[in-house]
C-alpha cells in the first residue's frame, strides 16, 4: 500500500467521522498511465534531450522524490553510461528547472505544520507554489558523486517533493495527435505551424475547457518570427492558416475578425472528427469498404431507411441488407422505430430508421479496445511465465558469453558453451521474444486509439 | 408474430418481399448452438506500425519493466512476512504516510492473519476500563513532557505512543486467539457432544428403566 501511495497510484485522506482513520482511494487514471510511460520518455527526449529524459525516468522509477535526489541519481546513471566521466550536476539542475517551467513535473503537497502529531498527515499546497523550483545546493551533490555514494543523505530540499504531472503529459499526447493530423492533411510545414499555434493556445487557455481562448493573427505572426522556423513557413504562413481553417477537419476555427482574425480550437469538434475517422477505419478493416460506405452515409444523414440507404450508396440490395444487419449486430448502427398508425383495422406499419448514436458507438469501441489491450497483456504475461525457465537459462547463457568474450577466451570454448543450448530451444526463445515485442507494440497502438476515443467522450460530456 | 393483427388479421404484419427473400427462397439457417468462443476472423487486421518511434518505445518499455522489477519497490511474497523492518529498506517517504502504514505490527498482522482488523475495531470498544485509564495517564504524562521540553522530545513521544500501540496490539492478538472463550466459559465446545459418550454408558441403563 505504501509503495502504491509513493508512486501516486493511491491517495488517502482523513475520514470525516474519525480523524485518525485514513480512507484510501485509487487514482484510476494514473494506474492506466503506467502503460504510457515509454511514450512520455520519447516525447521528452524529442522536445528537450537526453538529460531531461534521464531525469524523468528516475522520477518515474522513484514515484515521488526531492529534486536533489533525482539529480543525484541521474548523474549516477549518466556516469555509468559514459564510463566514469563525472558530470556537472548544475547542468542537470537546469534541465530540472526547464521541466518544471513547462509543467511536466509538479510539486506534491507538503506536510501541514501539525502533521507529525496527527495519525493521518494532511497534505496541502498552494497554487503558485506548484512549479517553483527550490534552490538546490550543488556542492554536496557533487561531493557525493565523487565519493560514489549510493544514497544521498539529508539535504536542504528534502521536504520538497516532486512527481510526474500526468495531466500535462496527456495534453501533450493529444497535441501530438493533432499535429500529426495537420501534417497528414496538408503537409509538414502546416504541422509545424499548427504546433506553434497549439503552444500559444496552451499558454493562454484553461486546459479543461472544451475550446481554447482565441488568439489573434498578429500574435501568431510574432510567434512565428520569434521562432526560427523554416522560411517557407514565414512566407506562406497566412496561406497555411487559411487552408487549415477551411479544412473540414475543424483544426482551426475562426470565431471573429478582430486583430486580423481570431483563431481558436474547438476540441469537441476536432475530436469528434478524429473519433469518427477512427471508427471509420475500424469498420473498414473489419467489414469491408461497402460496409464503410453505409456507415458513413448513415452517420452523415443522421436517419435513414433501408431502401434509401441502398439507393444512395449504390450497393446491390442483398449486400446492403447483409452489411446493415452485420453493423447492427456489432452495434455500430442503431435502430429507431416510428409507428405509422393509420386505422385500427389494418396491420400497423412502422418506419425503421437506422442511425449512428455516436457516443454510444464510441463507448462500445472503447470497451472493445480496452479488452484488446487487456488480452494482449494477459497473453504476454502467460507466455513469459510459462517459458520463464527457458528464458532465464537463455539470459544467463548470454551474459556468460558476453563476459567470456570480454575476457578474451578463445572462440572454440565460446562455441562449445553456446551449443549447450540446442538450436530448437534457441529458436523458441527467439519466437517468444518476437511475440512479446509484437504484443507490446500492439498495446501501445491500442492505447493511441483509446486516447482519441476517451478525449472525445470527455469533451462531449463537458459540453453537456 | 404472424396473425396478431386486429380485425381481419389474416395478413402478417410484414411483407415477405421487404425482407429481401422473394417467394421461393429459404430464410437464413436457424442457429442451433451458441456462437463459437473464438469466431474465425474474416479480414486479417492491419500489420503493426513499426517506425522509429515505436522501436524506441519498445526498447524503453523493456528497460523500464526490468528496472522496476529490480528496484527495491518490487515486493516479493517472502519478504513481506519474514522481514522485521522493511520500513528501512524501502525508499519510501514514510513521514508523508498515515501512521498505520508505518506501524510494523499492523502490517505484519495483515500479511499473516486474515481480516482480524474488523474484529479489533469492535473489540476496542469493549476494552477494560483499566486500560483506558492507563492510556489516559500516559497521555497526560506525555503531554506535560512535550510542554516542558519542546521538539526534542517529540520523537520519544511518538515512540512511546507506538510502543503503547504495540503493547495494545499484542494484547489484542492474544485476545483474538482466545475467541472461543466467550464469556469465560468453554460452553460452546461442550454443547454439541460428540458421539463417543454413546456407547460408554451401558451400566446406567438399569436406572433408566424405572422412569415413567
Amino acid at each position: 500500500m505504501a509503495v502504491m501511495i509513493q508512486h501516486n497510484l493511491v491517495k488517502f485522506q482523513a475520514s470525516e467521522r474519525n480523524n485518525n482513520v485514513a480512507e484510501y482511494s485509487m487514482i484510476h487514471h494514473n494506474v492506466y498511465c503506467l502503460i504510457r510511460y515509454p511514450k512520455y520518455l520519447y516525447m521528452i527526449k524529442r522536445i528537450y534531450g537526453t538529460s531531461e529524459e534521464i531525469l524523468l525516468e528516475i522520477l518515474l522509477n522513484l514515484g515521488q522524490a526531492s529534486a536533489s535526489n533525482v539529480i543525484f541519481h541521474s548523474a549516477n546513471r549518466l556516469n555509468e553510461a559514459n564510463d566514469g566521466e563525472v558530470l556537472n550536476p548544475s547542468a542537470l539542475h537546469q534541465s530540472f528547472q526547464r521541466l518544471a517551467q513547462d509543467n511536466f513535473i509538479i510539486r506534491c503537497p507538503k506536510l501541514a505544520e501539525n502533521a507529525t502529531l496527527l495519525k493521518v498527515p494532511t497534505l496541502e499546497i498552494e497554487e503558485k507554489e506548484k512549479f517553483a523550483v527550490p534552490n538546490v545546493e550543488i556542492e554536496p551533490i557533487a561531493r557525493m558523486l565523487k565519493e560514489k555514494a549510493t544514497q544521498l543523505g539529508e539535504h536542504c530540499d528534502s521536504e520538497i517533493i516532486w512527481r510526474v504531472n500526468h495531466e500535462r503529459f496527456d495534453v501533450e499526447l493529444r497535441n501530438v495527435i493533432l499535429v500529426n493530423a495537420a501534417a497528414r492533411r496538408v503537409d509538414t510545414t502546416a504541422g509545424e505551424l499548427y504546433h506553434l499555434i497549439l503552444n500559444l493556445w496552451r499558454e493562454n487557455s484553461n486546459p479543461d475547457s472544451p475550446a481554447t481562448t482565441p488568439v489573434s493573427y498578429n500574435v501568431i505572426k510574432d510567434a512565428i518570427r520569434k521562432n526560427d522556423s523554416s522560411p517557407i513557413l514565414l512566407e506562406h504562413f497566412d496561406h497555411y492558416l487559411r487552408v487549415l481553417h477551411e479544412d473540414s477537419a475543424g483544426l482551426i476555427d475562426k470565431p471573429g475578425d478582430a486583430g486580423g482574425g481570431q483563431f481558436n480550437l474547438d476540441y469537441s469538434k476536432v475530436f469528434e472528427n478524429l473519433a469518427c475517422a477512427s471508427l471509420d477505419s475500424i469498420v473498414l478493416e473489419r467489414f469491408g469498404s461497402k460496409a464503410l460506405r453505409l456507415f458513413r452515409l448513415t452517420r452523415i444523414q443522421k436517419f435513414m431507411e433501408q431502401d434509401q440507404m441502398q439507393n444512395v450508396a449504390m450497393i446491390p440490395a442483398k449486400e446492403a441488407k447483409m452489411f446493415t444487419y452485420k453493423l447492427l449486430e456489432h452495434n455500430f448502427l442503431q435502430i429507431k422505430e416510428l409507428k405509422k398508425g393509420t386505422s385500427n383495422f389494418a396491420p400497423v406499419k412502422s418506419f425503421i430508421l437506422y442511425h449512428v448514436d455516436l457516443p454510444q458507438v464510441v463507448r462500445t469501441t472503447l470497451e472493445a479496445s480496452y479488452k484488446g489491450l487487456f488480452n494482449a497483456m494477459v497473453r504476454q504475461m502467460h507466455d513469459l511465465t510459462e517459458n520463464k525457465r527457458l528464458l532465464e537459462k537463455h539470459a544467463m547463457l548470454e551474459s556468460m558469453l558476453d563476459r567470456l568474450k570480454g575476457d578474451g577466451v578463445p572462440d572454440d570454448e565460446i562455441a562449445e558453451l553456446s551449443d549447450t543450448m540446442p538450436p530448437a530451444e534457441k529458436s523458441l526463445v527467439e519466437k517468444i521474444h518476437l511475440m512479446s515485442d509484437n504484443l507490446t507494440l500492439g498495446q501501445t497502438q491500442a492505447d493511441e486509439t483509446i486516447l482519441i476515443l476517451e478525449s472525445y467522450l470527455k469533451f462531449i460530456s463537458k459540453e453537456l | 408474430m404472424g396473425g396478431r393483427g386486429r380485425g381481419r388479421g389474416n395478413a402478417v404484419s410484414f411483407n415477405i418481399e421487404q425482407l429481401g427473400f422473394g417467394r421461393g427462397e429459404a430464410g437464413p439457417v436457424s442457429v442451433t448452438q451458441p456462437p463459437p468462443l473464438f469466431p474465425s476472423l474474416e479480414n486479417r487486421p492491419l500489420p503493426l506500425i513499426k517506425d522509429v518511434e515505436n522501436e524506441y518505445i519498445l526498447v524503453t518499455q523493456k528497460d523500464l519493466s526490468t528496472r522496476m522489477r529490480n528496484s527495491p519497490f518490487y515486493l516479493k511474497k517472502s519478504e513481506k512476512i519474514n522481514s522485521t523492518s522493511y520500513e528501512k529498506e524501502l525508499p519510501v517517504l514514510w513521514n508523508r504516510m498515515p501512521a498505520e502504514l508505518r506501524d510494523e505490527t499492523f502490517t505484519k498482522r495483515l500479511a499473516t492473519g486474515k481480516s482480524k482488523v474488523t474484529l479489533n475495531a469492535k473489540k476496542k470498544k469493549v476494552e477494560d476500563p483499566d486500560k483506558i485509564f492507563a492510556k489516559l495517564e500516559k497521555k497526560e504524562r506525555n503531554e506535560s513532557e512535550v510542554e516542558e521540553d519542546g521538539d526534542g522530545k517529540e520523537d520519544e513521544d511518538d515512540q512511546d505512543k507506538s510502543d503503547d500501540e504495540k503493547v495494545e496490539n499484542e494484547d489484542d492478538v492474544e485476545e483474538d486467539l482466545d475467541e472461543e472463550m466467550d464469556d469465560h466459559t468453554d460452553y460452546a465446545n461442550n454443547y454439541f457432544e460428540n458421539g463417543e459418550a454413546y456407547l460408554e454408558d451401558e451400566e446406567g441403563q438399569d436406572d433408566g428403566e424405572a422412569q415413567f
